[in-house]
């Protein structure tokens, strides 16, 4: 009974980290129905820029580091939509998986020239070092940050799109785009607007995860397939969607290291099946029309 | 149309340019053509990028290292020495069309090996088919000298058999008769597995009373480990073996430090020069740490001291263990070359055989039986202070050797395996 608190503290630290690499691809997919592969490539370079921002000292220089990266990686999204997404709207979903993972290669191997092929690793700001007590069990207090920053993206990201004009058109851009460029609303500017912003949450994910990974190349590929069944999952685009499958998905893996350790890595994918199986459109998800 | 006509313009003054950048470059022979007789295009495909790239980034410049040094010492037979790379992405189809691509088309002389196991699995049999020496120097699963023997395959680097049982030794030295308790964790395929499975076997033959309490498999590469690792955490080990490596290796020691765990196990870790590099003051002082081929345990090796300054020099950054082990491999076999007179794969292999050449990592002998390389491996703790020379942590002085000797299956015991 006693190791409950670690086991709960494992999956909302791994159902967190999944929330924040699928948010902005669900976001993305929502109102663009963009699928972006180059998705992993936005959260890789949120964690690298980090890793150069706050350099190898600890202090107070990553709260200021996780931000700039996160912005700094808006600005590449919107490059990228004005460059590249704009042309693909509206294209077969083949045509656009292909150019975003045209772009995955591209920005894979960007990351290995500017910041070579080493381990990089970001060290924990000194507040949030070390360990807490809850039930006689140690538990990092820097899952707080990890659980702390998706809750907040996921509250903001619900209120974005419910209680904000920008939200309101995001939403009206899914349901009916042309009414909604017919009213004045400048349509391109919009998607260029939430693929900056999806790309932000990517980075701002890659950001707030590098104190507890390796920063390497490879880490871009490594969390789409997580982040793609988390999106699919849930639903694309419901971000309520990507928040239940994140937990659903980190608590079936933790179930499978303590039932079956020999298995666990297969539990997630037996999940997303078993899921998909009953509703092919995702938990949250509507099918298409 | 204007659009177009500028098109058409810029595209001809691309193409003069190229042109004479190209006409530049072929006008007159370089330094080296006139100074060598032809050249001999040696092969390394190994894994350039994603999440091992630093093991094949650190071999390959060790390869081209090992090629400069030749050449500035006049090359092989007179010619110069070139490095034919590629990225084989960790991935056996790759790596096998790389090969084939070097052997047919850039006619390589001999193929420096690739970081994954699975991946020279598929390069050896190419190799052997066209008789091209290869050199494991990182990949080091017991299987490519044994079940999927060719004779034109050598390996420099501590196998998945020698590896283990060299930290089962160290561990049974330290521990004496008292029972422990035993975590495990490991990647996911075959080299993890191999690895854990014959540690355990070397404790059990070396007498050692333990019990395993858990053992976590998460995937080569995984980012979100938090599942496998809180199970590990409540299944509280005394003593952790983790196979991990690279930034793996990091990213569990980064999050398990989080929950105290070092505090409450003994960890034994592949903590060579990159992670810990990367994990600097986080590299847990006291841990036990293994690795293959460390330039700090080569003490009173004059050899290894310079080929350490020319590393830094050239690279600007200490040499890898897989550095050093692609560079002796690379040493291995241009002694061959020498000896014979000749690139002829057949008339290698017989000079190889049994043979011991003067290394970076001291006399570097290769058994006959099976070519696995009668190699150390190295096992200590890490220290509390930053070493001065490199600026972050390295190891205690006390360095445990273990002898190949002690840790190699005999000839009969490999031969058999076959």
């Amino acid at each position: 009974m006693d190791t409950v608190v670690i086991e709960v503290s494992g999956t909302l630290s791994a159902a967190s980290s999944l929330f924040l690499a699928s948010a902005g691809l669900t976001l993305i997919f929502g109102a663009m129905r963009v699928i972006n592969l180059a998705h992993g490539s936005f959260y890789m370079f949120g964690a690298f820029l980090t890793t150069s921002l706050v350099g190898f000292a600890t202090g107070a220089r990553f709260w200021w580091a996780v931000p700039v990266a996160a912005l700094a990686v808006a600005l590449i999204g919107a490059g990228v939509e004005l460059g590249v997404i704009r042309h693909i709207y509206g294209k077969e979903h083949l045509t656009q998986l292909l150019a975003t993972y045209a772009l995955f290669l591209i920005f894979a191997d960007l990351a290995l020239r500017i910041w070579g092929a080493e381990s990089r690793a970001v060290p924990v700001p000194k507040s949030f070092f070390g360990s807490i007590e809850i039930a006689g069990e140690q538990i990092p207090k820097y899952n707080l940050v990890i659980v702390g920053t998706a809750i907040a993206v996921g509250v903001g990201l619900w209120l974005l799109l419910k209680l904000t004009t920008l939200g309101w058109r995001i939403r009206a851009a899914v349901d009916d785009p042309e009414s909604l460029e017919a009213s004045g609303v400048n349509l391109q500017l919009l998607f260029t607007v939430v693929f900056a912003l999806g790309a932000l949450l990517a980075g701002l994910g890659g950001a707030v995860i590098s104190p507890q990974i390796a920063v390497t190349p490879g880490i871009d590929g490594s969390i789409i397939v997580g982040a793609f069944i988390v999106t699919v999952v849930g639903g694309l685009g419901s971000i309520l969607g990507a928040a239940v499958a994140a937990l659903l998905i980190g608590a079936s893996e933790t179930a499978g290291t303590l039932a079956a350790p020999d298995w666990a890595s297969t539990f997630p994918y037996i999940a997303m099946i078993a899921i998909l199986a009953v509703r092919p459109w995702g938990l949250f998800g509507q099918p298409e029309r | 149309m204007h659009r177009h006509k500028n098109g058409a313009l810029a595209l001809s003054a691309l193409v003069v340019v190229a042109l004479a950048i190209v006409g530049a470059s072929t006008a007159s022979p370089s330094q080296s053509e006139r100074q060598f007789k032809g050249f001999i295009n040696i092969g390394i495909s190994t894994t350039l990028s994603g999440s091992i790239a630093t093991l094949g980034q650190g071999g390959l410049q060790g390869i081209q290292l090992a090629a400069a040094d030749l050449n500035r010492q006049g090359g092989l037979l007179g010619k110069e020495i070139k490095v034919v790379s590629a990225d084989d992405n960790a991935t056996p189809a790759t790596g096998a069309a790389n090969v084939r691509s070097m052997i047919l088309d850039k006619k390589i002389s001999a193929l420096f090996g690739p970081v994954s196991s699975a991946v020279a699995a598929a390069e050896l049999q190419l190799t052997a088919q066209y008789k091209v020496p290869t050199f494991l120097h990182t990949s080091n699963d017991i299987t490519l000298m044994t079940q999927r023997w060719t004779p034109y395959a050598f390996q420099v680097v501590p196998n998945t058999i020698m590896e283990p049982r060299a930290v089962a030794e160290y561990l049974a030295k330290k521990v004496g008769n008292r029972k422990l308790n035993i975590g495990t964790f490991s990647p996911d395929y075959v080299f993890g597995r191999n690895s854990v499975a014959n540690f355990l076997l070397a404790l059990k033959d070396l007498g050692v009373n333990h019990a395993v309490v858990g053992q976590q498999w998460p995937a080569l590469g995984a980012p979100n480990i938090a599942p496998q690792l809180s199970a590990l955490i409540s299944s509280d080990p005394e003593v952790t073996f983790n196979i991990q490596f690279g930034g793996d290796l990091v990213n569990f020691t980064n999050q398990a430090a989080g929950y105290g765990f070092f505090k409450n196990t003994r960890m034994i870790g592949m903590y060579s020069l990159d992670p810990l590099k990367a994990l600097g003051d986080a590299a847990p002082s006291g841990a036990i740490a293994f690795s293959r081929a460390p330039f700090w345990g080569y003490k009173k090796n004059a050899a290894m001291t310079a080929f350490v300054a020319r590393y830094k020099k050239a690279y600007n950054a200490y040499p890898s263990e897989w550095a050093i082990m692609a560079y002796s491999a690379v040493q291995t076999w241009a002694a061959a070359v020498k000896k014979v007179k000749s690139l002829n794969g057949d008339k290698l292999v017989k000079a190889i055989e049994g043979s011991t050449t003067p290394t970076i990592r001291g006399p570097l002998k290769i058994r006959a039986c099976d070519h696995q390389a009668e190699v150390p491996e190295f096992v200590g703790t890490i220290a509390k202070q930053r070493d001065k020379t490199v600026g972050h942590k390295l190891w205690n002085p006390e360095v445990f050797i273990a002898s190949p000797a002690k840790t190699m299956l005999t000839c009969a015991e490999s031969l058999a395996r076959r």
